[in-house]
């Protein structure tokens, strides 16, 4: 499979036009942009405070950007002005966006009163308007591949957090998602559960998923993905092949922060 | 004095279609004014000041005059406009202890529910929603799937506590005519001059039905828990939450 950055001919899965945002006159993005093709694996680094996870969350609009464009599998986001200034969407067109869009929590955020399997066939059944029979297939497929398919019926609360968090990803891919945003998925681990998430993650990049990852995990961004964006105070300080972004950075404050993160 | 067992036998009758009255309009208010208070706190969580307007000026009102006041001034008050006596659609209702009591427990359970729910909706741990939202949900369906079914659990105890609040202010129905438990009670005593007793019988019966409800309250509880005790937890799964 071709994993150089910006490989892939069709149109990008994913494109973010100059995302800005502010927060209380602070000015957190200052105008990020960013294309995903087609089995991209990007991940998104930077010390915290550089703006990476609001990022993230612009492009599903958990946060509002202040300005940008936002196109998924080719079709525009239409967003207009408020009268304050800020962007906003139609319901029906942030539904839309959001079903193309599979979203991954730092906290996992599964939905404590529902099983598993529940919190899986949810949006599908809610959402997307499949049979509960449909759905269950599906979703039991999707909990045996990330490996808790024994746990089906447990309730979010009785599951380790790698296995809550191997949950939340199965529930973003039973939407069938186009691009998988994930907001630091093992920051909220205890380290001997990281890795069970990693691989989870790993195995999707291999089946060709596009992905979008705000991690810490440097190893995995070096090992995993085809691009690398260091985030600065907001903007896009560098970016690149892995290869060249990790190891050899041309800008002197990705240097000092990897030096501080990989060691 | 001397104590007559006799006498809490001989009214055990009477008294009990008194507490059959307490429960009726003590259920009717409760189910009545639960379908009131959830639209009331869904709309108190609206941050628009003209949506709330309404809903918190009902619930202040409703929560900061006694319950006794509100009944007096739906049973002596609304009937006192000629507006009303003359209306065929009100008067027939508004003339009757038993419908001004029920719209008074209604109306005023209704208001500490609504304030009950809408601490509860806020309560609900805000990335939750967000799961919701970036599913693709509407905010309709956000609300009937998670936010609401969360806040119900949430809500459940200090709501148990409004029932049996209600319980025990439906005595003030009495006031007003009504036999319920409490009016039966004052019944048999303005017959016997036996307050002791027949007090002390109501006071059990009340006990007895506040404990049975706080049983039920505790099976439902138990019941909606988020981790269902009968599900034992291995310690390698139980990770941190």
């Amino acid at each position: 499979m071709n994993r150089d950055a910006g490989a892939g001919a069709g149109a990008p899965a994913l494109e973010v036009e100059d995302i800005h945002k502010k927060f209380h006159g602070l000015e957190v993005l200052k105008g990020i942009s960013l294309t995903a093709y087609d089995g991209d694996v990007i991940s998104i680094i930077g010390s915290s405070g550089s703006g990476k996870s609001t990022f993230l969350r612009c492009i599903n609009f958990l946060e509002t950007p202040d300005a940008g464009r936002i196109r998924v599998g080719g079709e525009q986001i239409e967003v207009r002005q408020k009268r304050n200034g800020t962007l906003q969407t139609s319901d029906r067109q942030l539904v839309k966006l959001r079903q193309r869009l599979g979203f991954v929590f730092q906290n996992f955020n599964l939905w404590p009163h529902m099983t598993i399997l529940e919190n899986v066939i949810e949006g599908p059944v809610q959402v997307r308007g499949l049979s509960k029979k449909e759905a269950i297939e599906k979703a039991e497929a999707l909990l045996a591949k990330v490996g808790i398919d024994s746990k089906r019926h447990a309730y979010p609360s009785h599951l380790s957090g790698g296995q809550q968090q191997r949950a939340a990803i199965a529930r973003a891919l039973a939407m069938d998602p186009q691009v998988i945003l994930f907001d630091e998925p093992t920051s909220a681990l205890d380290p001997e559960l990281v890795a069970e998430v990693l691989g989870v993650m790993r195995g999707l990049a291999e089946e060709g998923r596009t992905m979008l990852i705000v991690t810490h995990e440097m190893g995995f961004a070096r090992e995993v993905s085809n691009k690398v964006v260091f985030l600065h105070q907001g903007r896009v300080e560098e970016q690149g092949p892995p290869g060249k972004v990790l190891v050899d950075p041309d800008s002197p404050r990705l240097r000092q922060f990897l030096s501080s993160h990989l060691h | 004095m001397d104590f007559s067992f006799e006498l809490i036998i001989a009214s055990l009758p009477q008294l009990l279609t008194g507490v059959g009255m307490t429960l009726q309009l003590v259920a009717v208010a409760v189910a009545l004014g639960f379908f009131i208070a959830v639209p009331v706190a869904i709309l108190r969580t609206s941050r628009n000041p003209l949506v709330q307007a309404l809903p918190f000026s009902y619930v202040f009102f409703f929560r900061g005059t006694p319950l006794l006041v509100q009944i007096f001034l739906i049973y002596y008050g609304l009937g006192s406009f000629e507006v009303v006596r003359n209306s065929p659609l009100l008067w027939p209702i508004l003339r009757e202890a038993y419908w001004c009591a029920l719209i008074a427990f209604t109306l005023n359970t209704a208001a500490y529910s609504a304030e009950i729910v809408r601490g509860a909706i806020m309560a609900v741990p805000f990335g939750e929603i967000e799961a919701a939202k970036a599913i693709g949900m509407t905010r309709v369906q956000a609300f009937r799937r998670i936010i609401l079914p969360r806040a119900f659990r949430i809500a459940l105890p200090a709501y148990g506590n409004e029932i049996i609040f209600m319980i025990k202010g439906s005595a003030l129905a009495s006031t007003i005519t009504l036999l319920d438990l409490t009016g039966m009670a004052r019944k048999i005593v303005a017959r016997t001059y036996k307050p002791v007793e027949v007090f002390l019988a109501a006071g059990i019966l009340y006990l007895i039905i506040v404990y049975g409800v706080t049983w039920v309250l505790k099976r439902v509880e138990k019941r909606l828990s988020i981790t269902p005790p009968r599900l034992p937890v291995k310690a390698e799964d139980a990770g941190p939450v």
